[in-house]
């Protein structure tokens, strides 16, 4: 069965329920109203003319009989029956059989003299000192024409609720599944692999849209992801090629040359080689690792301070032989911080090798380390030739090395490890403008919020 | 000197390529081929050093080194790995190893820590105050004083340090991935010579106007402090 045939019919069977619900309420009510009142009048009357007859005797309950019938309303059936049965007085043109009948209410079907058709009415026996019956009692006649039309208005409004429901069920299940179909539509064309679809979004701001821009979102999320695969395994393909090709090369000109100090060279060219591409896979092993978050049991207290004075200390010569200081100045106070002491001291070690790679020719590499009250900022800046804004997002890739030319193997993931490492303690890895030369920033909270310990 | 070194290594061919040549070595090497057995053998504690691969069948590396931790036997652990990420190398030395290795690795890396390592023991009862000396070289390690030829030599910390743990490895090669572990205490491979820039300038320090080098590259190696 059709989605849309099913929420129809489950709308207008809720309504019909619901109707019937409300009209069964009706019924009931009325009825028992309509009864109880004419019990209270039958019985009222039934006691006055037995009163009546305990105090004047037989020759005034007959007066009142008569009274009875003269003033009274025409729906009013009065009589006094013999012991048998039979009726010594009222208006009763048939006396109902007594056989078996006990003092008390009954329903019964009575003709008053005068009146061509017998009528349902409400009677009340009682039995006199002398063996004789009264009953007394009123035709429900007025009354149960009234139920007559309020029972079939309330049947023909059964149906036209249960269609009206029906009719609702059916415009719901369209105005539902027309947005659900544009969401499902999106979702197809996205299984036959075309990632670019969106959902279209009506600008109501309703829980379909809110649906749909939560899809869009996690679309967006998975398409880059996608595309960050793409790039990653693209590049490493491609950088693997030339360390590969080179390790091949070495190794095949090792076993053809003849002289053994050659040969020896050549094979620590294949060693070299070798060792270049596992520090690429290692490195990218690292990022992987660290952007799926792994390593945070591993975090512990730690100042920021000192870890950047022994970084820089260690990286001090290196960058003086390139014709660069490297210069820290020791914050006043401690940097306390909350993190992976190993894998902040490598994003920080790739920070300065990366200012003295491409920043030495500016003279000056300046690390700072700057607390605030929620992060603290370890921050390198050199005074090279920077890297322009519009390529500042590639440099941060794996392999987003920007001069493709450079053959340094693996420098194209210095940025993009200490990148990832920043995402491990829930921070980020900023380039900015140092005005000149690059301003590389580490900007970590001081430990992780609450939701991702 | 030969010593007992016990080896569990699944992958055949990495165990006899070191069981071979820590025995021209003058090692006497016994194999286990799973973490069961090497673990049952290594519980004799008649072993001067462990080499221990993480990844094996039957009982995992590091589920045999805690047990071999629980059971007090003191001998050197060193881990062999394919796992090269930082957070594995310091879950490795976390687990009560004395050394973490990462495949794939030069034999004259693992030499070199498997001899660092087997000198720790023999040298473990020396006190830290002692007085080192290589050649004409003097070192004080409580006041970390450093005289050559009487002369005292200005050294910075780090200096200092990387010097004393050459002396303390006298005669034996030093690779540039221990110094970056046993003087800083990092367990990343740096990408540059950063290492090789320290040594050059302690040599300078050290060397310079002396007619006999005590400081010595070994090719495909490291460095070796010898007189």
């Amino acid at each position: 069965m059709p989605t849309t045939l099913r929420i129809a019919l489950l709308a207008g069977l809720l309504a019909l329920v619901s109707n019937l619900a409300v009209i069964g309420f009706i019924y009931v009510r009325t009825h028992d109203e309509a009864v109880a009142s004419l019990h209270r009048q039958v019985a009222e009357e039934s006691k006055v003319l037995t009163d009546v007859y305990r105090t004047g005797g037989k020759n005034a309950l007959n007066e009142a009989i008569d009274d009875t019938l003269t003033y009274a309303d025409p729906q009013t059936a009065v009589a006094l029956l013999s012991p048998d049965g039979r009726e010594l007085k009222g208006n009763l043109a048939q006396a109902p059989s007594l056989q078996g009948l006990q003092e008390g209410y009954r329903s019964a079907v009575i003709r008053l003299r005068g009146q061509p058709s017998p009528h349902q009415a409400e009677i009340m026996l009682s039995r006199l000192p002398r063996g004789e019956w009264l009953v007394s009692g009123r035709l429900v006649g007025e009354g149960l024409a009234f139920r007559a039309t309020l029972e079939r208005s309330l049947i023909l409004s059964l149906f036209v609720a249960g269609l009206l429901g029906l009719l609702c069920g059916v415009i719901l299940a369209h105005y539902v599944s027309r947005r659900i179909g544009s969401i499902a539509a999106v979702a197809n064309r996205i299984s036959a692999r075309d990632l670019t679809q969106r959902v279209p979004l009506s600008g109501a701001g309703d829980s379909f849209d809110r649906l749909g821009s939560q899809i869009n979102a996690m679309l967006d999320r998975i398409s880059g992801l996608m595309e960050e695969l793409r790039l990653l395994t693209d590049s490493l393909a491609h950088d693997l090629r030339s360390p590969v090709s080179r390790l091949r090369a070495a190794a095949q000109a090792a076993a053809e040359t003849n002289d053994p100090r050659e040969q020896e060279e050549l094979l620590g060219s294949v060693v070299r080689n070798a060792d270049a591409l596992m520090r690429i896979l290692t490195t990218v092993l690292e990022i992987s690792r660290s952007e799926a978050l792994t390593g945070r049991h591993q975090f512990a207290w730690f100042d920021a301070g000192e870890l950047a004075a022994e970084l820089t200390e260690m990286y001090d010569p290196l960058a003086d032989e390139q014709g660069a200081s490297l210069k820290f100045e020791k914050p006043d106070r401690a940097a306390p911080l909350f993190g992976h002491r190993q894998l902040l001291a490598q994003a920080l070690s790739n920070l300065l090798e990366n200012a003295i790679r491409y920043g030495s020719d500016g003279g000056e590499i300046d690390v700072r380390v700057e607390r605030g009250d929620k992060r603290v900022r370890i921050e390198v800046g050199d005074r090279g030739p920077g890297i322009p804004l519009d390529r500042r997002q590639e440099a941060l890739r794996r392999f987003g090395r920007l001069d493709s030319s450079r053959s340094d193997e693996g420098a194209g993931l210095g940025l993009a490890l200490a990148r990832s490492i920043a995402h491990l303690h829930e921070g980020e890895l900023r380039l900015d403008d140092n005005r000149p030369g690059l301003l590389t920033t580490l900007d970590l909270p001081i430990h992780l919020p609450e939701r991702s310990r | 000197m030969g010593r007992k070194i016990l080896l569990i290594e699944d992958d055949r061919e990495t165990a006899s390529y070191l069981a071979k040549g820590l025995s021209q070595e003058g090692h006497s090497v016994e194999q286990a081929a799973n973490g069961q057995d090497g673990l049952f053998r290594a519980t004799d504690g008649s072993f001067d050093l462990i080499i221990l691969d993480r990844m094996l069948p039957v009982l995992d590396g590091i589920s045999v080194l805690r047990a071999i931790r629980a059971a007090h036997i003191e001998t050197p652990v060193l881990i062999l790995s394919a796992l090269a990420s930082v957070g594995d190398r310091i879950e490795g030395l976390e687990c009560g190893s004395d050394d973490y290795l990462v495949k794939p690795f030069s034999f004259a890396e693992l030499l070199a820590r498997v001899n660092a390592l087997l000198r720790r023991r023999e040298s473990r009862v020396d006190p830290a105050d002692h007085r080192l000396a290589v050649g004409d070289l003097e070192i004080d390690p409580l006041s970390r004083t450093v005289k050559r030829a009487g002369k005292k030599l200005d050294l910075k910390p780090r200096e200092y340090l990387l010097l004393e743990y050459f002396a303390r490895n006298e005669g034996r090669v030093v690779t540039r991935t221990m110094l970056l572990e046993q003087v800083w205490d990092y367990h990343f491979d740096p990408g540059t010579n950063v290492i090789d820039v320290h040594v050059s300038r302690l040599r300078r320090k050290l060397d310079e106007g002396f007619e006999k080098p005590l400081l010595h590259t070994v090719r495909g190696a490291g460095y070796m402090l010898e007189a």
